[in-house]
């Protein structure tokens, strides 16, 4: 049984708040946090009444206004939503977006203390113009913190044809419980962006740095970098070049700075041997001076890892990190050659699915556009020796395509093997025409790695399959079995991919042109 | 089509503006004679500030894009500032002001009023054409200036000259700031837009807190047309989010900042790009994108205006990544069921499920039932004002952006010669 999602949230905020100010007396922190939570939600709601109750009356506002409020050509209150709400029910509206509000004036209903969300609160450039500036915070004061909530139901009851700037015009009117964040930002967000790459031509392959290690330190960095999302979906391919791509960088010395906070980040370390202190400045980078580091919030050991970002693109560093042993070794990755293998892996795959693709005489008439679709929708799956990949006699939902290894195609009365398949062989494509059962089983005689695509995934990316080979094949359209057309007629029967076909595909797979 | 005197009023149905809320109080048209010839500029185009040309040509898509570059001469090699020109007809009448002087344009011709805006390596002024009469009327232009060394510093070359060239293709399209021209000079980049007064989206977000349904569905149903546009060109923005949606005088948007657009075709592409709180989960994971990462970004979008927040959010973009990878989206009680699903429609990690990325593309996007009072046709011919009105006092008002320091005046990066040698080829074109 699962919790309930609001519990998970209130219990994740707590947390957050937790892991941040650290309290000495924690259960008087989780009393307070609670409690803060209840005001502010009472809050929302006292004001929501209030909002209901004036808006309503007004004539203007509220969840369904009068026709004439659309009709009259012109709003009573300039500075109002005449639409606010539900669906339009009145027929004779010309278009949803009829009803306009206008920004108003500032000097219509706006007191100096409306709270605004202009700049100056979010920390930013101050504002020249005091009557859009809101009531000073302190820096780093979330705008949606409880207590500047309060000031919502305090300071201005909102009331008809008040300014826009007033926070509940365009909230819908039951729309408190809507329940705001207290610890997300409401500023203005940076794009970011990581060096351009682009893949390498066929003739100029690339190949990315190797690092000799012994097993027991790959086993570590495996383990080590296991948690992290950005390594989580790679395959073994992938995995085993970034783990070799890591670069022994030993750290002489107890007090060396590894990374500062605020400068730019090119790497991500895993430490193999020592211990590091983390400290972070609540200013956002380091300052000088002897508490310039600011606060020490963490240490790192052995198997742990730090920098993770920079694998993505060009940010500040969050953090200050110093070494605190005098002999320590770290394992240093830098962003552009992490970047560069999961690319040059990804470009490569997609070309040789495309490539096989090509070679699926049901999907033959694909146009180079959609095969890149279905290629894009691939997903990868390994299967051990042993394991059957598909069942004679299932249900078949899953069209396949062998990546590398070796299966065999096995049927029930047959003593041996019917057939075998490797490298861009493919089967069970029929799965995508029709929902017979499957006609033998495949079992992994290597370790078998294939994409895999199921027929509900194709039919929404590209429509029919039916329809697909109806494009070219007017026969189709006429009655004439699909099936009888279909791959080779080999000892698999209607199973499809007749070797012949496959070996071609496997041999076109590997000279993939870029 | 902007409210202007001269214009015919909005559709009858509509609450029509009282007199004095109306932008150019008299007639705009005798302010262009006194416009610096000089000028370099389309003034025909219909961009808000230069309501010259009577009749504005608006919506179908707009005119054909004809205004193609005509081979300004760049690269003689001494630093002259180089330049694109662009001549554009309307209703088949070409129109060329290039003819009447072939200097280049260039910084001096602009009065740089006030910053409109600011990024890592950009900073957008608000422009009046020099010697134009200092008059509430006088035609203003967003003025997009890149810093050499900056782009160079950051490796964003590639992404500028892409950014030059889409606006380009994109300049017919009502919701997409038009383009006019662009041209450099030894230090910066120059691009010269149209200027749209009504500020960011995201100002009005922040202050109302979170959308009502009906204004929500009216900003996401002109984004969704702009990324139907801007992908059948074979276009991936790549960094939608409420502070690159700005309002023009009506209140319809203008999308801005193409600095992360690229042409893909039906190609994946990966350099990893956009904002935090609006990555895909393959953006994150390096799996090679394509234009599906704008049909997420566009149910963040819709997520955000509806609530006031994106649904994947911490304190540490590391962890917003985290959240966005494990794709669990908790959506608050009160919000209607539409908005919901397409917002889970949109926002799904598996492509082969995602709306837009689907069999019927865009159109799938507005077939939803979370469009279903919106009336297309009318949509695109702007036929009536959007749910928020700027109420601007004259058309150079700026009150809707926010107020930026002026930019150092210690030039502290200079564009060394050294660098000038080394890198200023990688310009040419743009």
């Amino acid at each position: 049984m699962s919790l309930p999602e609001a519990y998970l949230d209130e219990v994740n905020a707590l947390n957050r708040e937790i892991l941040k100010s650290k309290p000495t007396d924690v259960l008087q922190f989780c009393a307070n946090f609670f409690n803060r939570r209840l005001e502010a939600q009472r809050v929302e709601f006292l004001l929501s009444a209030s909002n209901n109750s004036g808006f309503s009356s007004s004539n203007t506002f509220g969840a369904m206004p009068s026709s004439s409020a659309y009709g009259g050509g012109e709003s009573l209150f300039p500075g109002s939503v005449v639409n606010l709400g539900g669906p339009p029910l009145d027929g004779n509206r010309e278009s949803p977006f009829s009803g306009t509000i206008r920004e108003e004036d500032e000097d219509v209903g706006q007191s100096p203390t409306t709270p605004s969300f202009r700049p100056a609160v979010l920390g930013g450039p101050s504002i020249s113009n005091p009557s859009l500036a809101a009531p000073p915070l302190s820096p780093g004061q979330s705008l949606f913190s409880p207590r500047s909530r309060f000031a919502f139901g305090n300071d201005q009851p909102p009331h008809p044809g008040s300014s826009h700037l007033s926070p509940s015009i365009h909230l819908s009117p039951n729309s408190a419980s809507l329940d705001f964040p207290s610890n997300y930002n409401m500023g203005r967000r940076t794009s970011v962006s990581a060096e351009s790459l682009v893949p390498s031509s066929s003739n100029e392959e690339w190949n990315p740095p190797v690092y000799p290690k012994t097993p027991e330190q790959l086993g570590r960095l495996k383990t080590a970098v296991s948690g992290n999302f950005l390594f989580m979906h790679l395959d073994d391919d992938q995995s085993g070049q970034v783990l070799s791509a890591l670069m022994e960088k030993p750290i002489p010395g107890k007090g060396t700075r590894v990374i500062t906070q605020g400068d730019v980040g090119d790497f991500f370390y895993v430490v193999e041997k020592g211990s590091f202190d983390v400290y972070v400045n609540s200013a956002g980078s380091m300052l000088p001076g002897l508490d310039g580091m600011g606060k020490k919030v963490n240490s790192i050991g052995p198997g742990g890892s730090f920098g993770e970002l920079a694998l993505m693109y060009n940010a500040p560093r969050a953090a200050t990190i110093i070494s605190t042993t005098s002999q320590n070794i770290l394992w240093a990755l830098d962003r552009v050659t992490f970047r560069r293998i999961l690319m040059e892996n990804t470009f490569k795959r997609r070309r040789m699915y495309e490539a096989f693709l090509e070679e699926v005489s049901i999907l033959s008439s694909l146009v180079p556009y959609e095969r890149a679709k279905i290629a894009d929708a691939l997903e990868p799956f390994t299967f051990h020796p042993g394991d059957v990949i598909i069942q004679q006699g299932d249900p078949g939902d899953n069209f396949y395509i062998i990546e590398s290894g070796e299966a065999e195609v096995v049927k029930h009365g047959a003593h041996e093997p019917v057939n075998r398949l490797t490298k861009g062989d493919y089967f069970g494509e029929l799965a995508l025409l029709n929902d017979a059962p499957r006609a033998a089983s495949v079992r992994a005689v290597t370790r078998v790695k294939v994409a895999t695509l199921g027929k509900d995934g194709f039919q929404r990316l590209l429509g029919p399959v039916a329809e697909i080979m109806r494009r070219n094949d007017p026969r189709l359209a006429e009655g004439v079995d699909p099936l009888s057309n279909v791959g080779s007629p080999g000892p698999s029967g209607g199973f499809d991919g007749g070797k012949d076909v496959v070996e071609e595909a496997a041999g076109r797979g590997r000279a993939v042109e870029v | 089509m902007e409210i202007t005197a001269q214009q015919p009023a909005a559709p009858l149905s509509l609450p029509t503006p009282p007199p004095d809320k109306l932008l150019d109080e008299g007639p705009a048209i005798a302010e262009l004679d006194k416009v610096d010839s000089g000028m370099d500029i389309d003034f025909q185009s219909d961009s808000l500030h230069t309501p010259v040309s009577g009749p504005t040509q608006v919506g179908s898509g707009g005119p054909p894009v004809n205004g193609q570059a005509k081979g300004g001469g760049f690269g003689n090699g001494d630093g002259e500032p180089t330049r694109k020109e662009e001549g554009r007809s309307e209703g088949g009448e070409e129109v060329n002001m290039t003819d009447v002087d072939q200097r280049p344009p260039s910084v001096e011709d602009f009065d740089l009023m006030t910053t409109l805006g600011t990024g890592t390596f950009a900073r957008v002024w608000l422009v009046r054409p020099r010697g134009s009469p200092p008059t509430e009327n006088a035609p203003l232009f967003a003025l997009k200036q890149l810093k050499k060394v900056d782009i160079i510093r950051l490796k964003q070359c590639e992404h500028v000259l892409n950014e030059r060239s889409i606006l380009e293709v994109c300049r017919p399209h009502p919701f997409i700031t038009h383009y006019l021209c662009s041209w450099q000079d030894r230090a910066s980049l120059y691009i010269l837009l149209e200027y749209s007064p009504g500020g960011e989206i995201f100002g009005y977000l922040r202050r109302a807190r979170r959308f009502d349904f009906q204004t929500t569905q009216f900003y996401a149903a002109e984004i969704t047309m702009i990324l139907v546009f801007l992908h059948n060109h074979g276009i991936v923005y790549r960094d939608l989010k409420p502070e690159n949606i700005l309002l023009d005088a009506r209140g319809h948007v203008k999308l801005v900042d193409f600095g992360f657009a690229k042409v893909v075709g039906d190609r994946e592409t990966y350099t990893l790009c956009g904002t935090p709180e609006y990555l895909s989960p393959e953006v994150i994971q390096s799996k090679g994108h394509g234009k599906a990462v704008d049909w997420w970004a566009l149910g963040v979008l819709i997520y955000e205006m509806s609530c006031g927040f994106p649904p994947f959010y911490d304190n540490s973009p590391f962890a917003i990544y985290e959240k966005i990878v494990a794709g669990r989206i908790s959506f608050p009680s009160i919000l209607p069921e539409e908005t919901k699903d397409i917002v889970r429609r949109l926002c799904t990690k598996d492509l082969s499920a995602r709306l837009g990325n689907m069999c019927g593309g865009g159109h799938q996007v507005m077939a939803h039932p979370f469009f279903d009072s919106v009336h297309w046709q009318e949509l695109e011919n702007q036929v009536h004002p959007g749910p928020i009105v700027p109420s601007l006092r004259h058309p150079g008002d700026t009150r809707y952006f926010d107020q930026y320091d002026p930019p150092p005046t210690t030039a502290r990066d200079e564009y060394t010669d050294e660098m000038f040698e080394k890198y200023d080829a990688s310009f040419h074109g743009f």
